[in-house]
């Protein structure tokens, strides 16, 4: 077998993973800020902004995971 | 008063772009791959040449997605045209001399001699794809246009136009002193008054209004070239890597610049933590100035890369399956197909807005943080404790 066909095989199962977990990580965090500004309408501004920091955080590290599958996949 | 500042901004923007190519980073990451599987490069050449004329016939068909989305030097508006960029290059000639080569286009780089184009594995354009390699002497940097520059050029004309007359009419006092005029002015004011009073001021707090101008730029410029991007034969220049790196590096130097000394000392020397998780924590800290603006960049890209990618490979879907099964079921496939990328495209709309909103958005906060002056830890400690008894008291 070719051995690049293992990166491949890699940077494909890499990128499942780390949607995978940006998925779980931005879910948890959305829901509760959901339910949040539904019980306080008032307070939506704020808590749309901590999310999106959070959110943005949880993202960037999916982001390097990311990269890491875009490189393996094309070198 | 603030459109001169956004005028500069943009123009640096630009010349940052021009100044960092794509193709010249990529030619440099490239090398040592390059070297490395050199001896049989020859060989593979051979055999490309071979099978050419046979694959030749089943490449004009081939829908390459990862190519149309990547920058180029060419416009393509096939089937009815394909405009050619200038070529221009920074090169070092043979007695060791300094010049800059100026063609206006890559045809005639290579006709006028000098240069010759060599095709590559995988490409399909002919001498479009090519890599132009001097005859003698070396390429040391390629300044050429390329498709992003030009859209990226596009936009910022656009923005000129539209904002331009816009702050000479404010100069003249409509909109400061009486309401908006007309419904162009009446849509404008609207975007730029949702940045300043729900992204900025939120945000930044204080000294919000020193930052409107950046950010409103910086807003602007990607929410249009992301919707430009969506417009058949155009391309979006955010989804370059590099048009979004500039974007970040500014926002970066705009971070550093409103750093207070507050700033400085919670990364260098963060206050209230026991010395020895010191040594842990401060190299964290300095990581994250840089990974913050990493972040930003690639970001915007991927998400614009992305959404592009999944529409032409779902159009692509129709060839796989005509190539597969024949053309019945390639004809079948095409509802359903163009069904799923409409609803793509729809989504596609969404996320260059909100992406707009979030680099700025982001932007904003990176920049609040730098520049928020922190109390001392012990007052504020007072100041909520004060709070608290204000609170009990009223209730």
């Amino acid at each position: 077998m070719d051995p690049s066909a293992l990166a491949f095989l890699g940077a494909g199962l890499g990128a499942g993973l780390v949607a995978l977990g940006t998925g779980l990580g931005i879910g948890r965090l959305a829901g509760p800020a959901m339910e949040a500004s539904a019980r306080q309408p008032e307070a939506l501004g704020e808590i749309r902004t901590s999310m999106i920091i959070a959110a943005a955080l949880i993202e960037g590290v999916a982001l390097f995971g990311l990269v890491i599958c875009i490189i393996l996949a094309f070198k | 008063m603030t459109l001169r500042k956004v005028e500069i901004l943009v123009f640096l923007a630009l010349t940052l772009v021009i100044a960092v190519p794509a193709r010249a980073v990529a030619s440099v990451l490239e090398a040592p791959f390059q070297e490395a599987d050199g001896h049989d490069a020859a060989q593979e050449a051979d055999e490309h040449r071979q099978n050419a004329g046979a694959e030749h016939a089943a490449e004009e068909a081939e829908l390459d997605v990862v190519h149309h989305n990547s920058d180029s030097i060419y416009l393509d508006f096939s089937p009815f045209a394909i405009v050619e960029l200038p070529r221009i290059f920074l090169v070092r000639r043979a007695d060791d001399s300094i010049g800059v080569d100026f063609f206006w286009s890559t045809h005639a780089a290579v006709e006028a001699g000098g240069y010759l184009a060599l095709e590559q594995e995988g490409d399909h354009g002919g001498i479009l794809d090519a890599q132009l390699e001097p005859a003698s002497g070396e390429i040391i940097m390629d300044f050429s246009i390329t498709k992003h520059l030009v859209f990226a050029w596009i936009v910022m004309l656009m923005l000129l136009a539209a904002f331009l007359p816009l702050a000479a009419r404010y100069k003249k006092g409509i909109g400061r002193e009486t309401a908006p005029k007309g419904k162009f002015h009446n849509m404008l004011e609207a975007l730029i008054v949702f940045v300043r009073n729900d992204i900025v001021r939120p945000s930044i707090g204080a000294k919000a209004d020193k930052y409107v101008p950046y950010l409103l730029t910086a807003f602007l410029f990607i929410l249009t070239s992301n919707l430009l991007g969506l417009f058949p034969f155009a391309a979006a220049a955010t989804s370059n890597l590099m048009v979004t790196a500039t974007l970040a590096m500014l926002s970066f130097v705009y971070t550093m610049m409103a750093g207070t000394k507050d700033y400085w000392k919670h990364i260098f020397w963060p206050p209230g933590i026991p010395i020895l998780v010191k040594p842990i924590l401060i190299p964290v800290e300095i990581l994250g100035i840089f990974t913050k603006p990493f972040a930003l960049a690639i970001r915007l890209f991927a998400n614009m890369t992305a959404g592009h990618l999944v529409i032409l490979s779902l159009i692509g879907l129709i060839f796989s399956f005509t190539n597969l099964f024949g053309p019945v079921v390639g004809w079948g496939v095409v509802p359903i197909s163009v069904a799923f990328s409409l609803f793509i495209f729809l989504l596609e709309i969404l996320v260059a807005i909100i992406q707009a909103y979030v680099f700025t958005m982001l932007s904003a906060l990176f920049i609040g943080m730098a520049a928020a002056e922190h109390d001392h830890h012990e007052e504020s400690h007072d100041h909520a404790q004060a709070s608290l008894a204000t609170v009990e008291a009223a209730s």
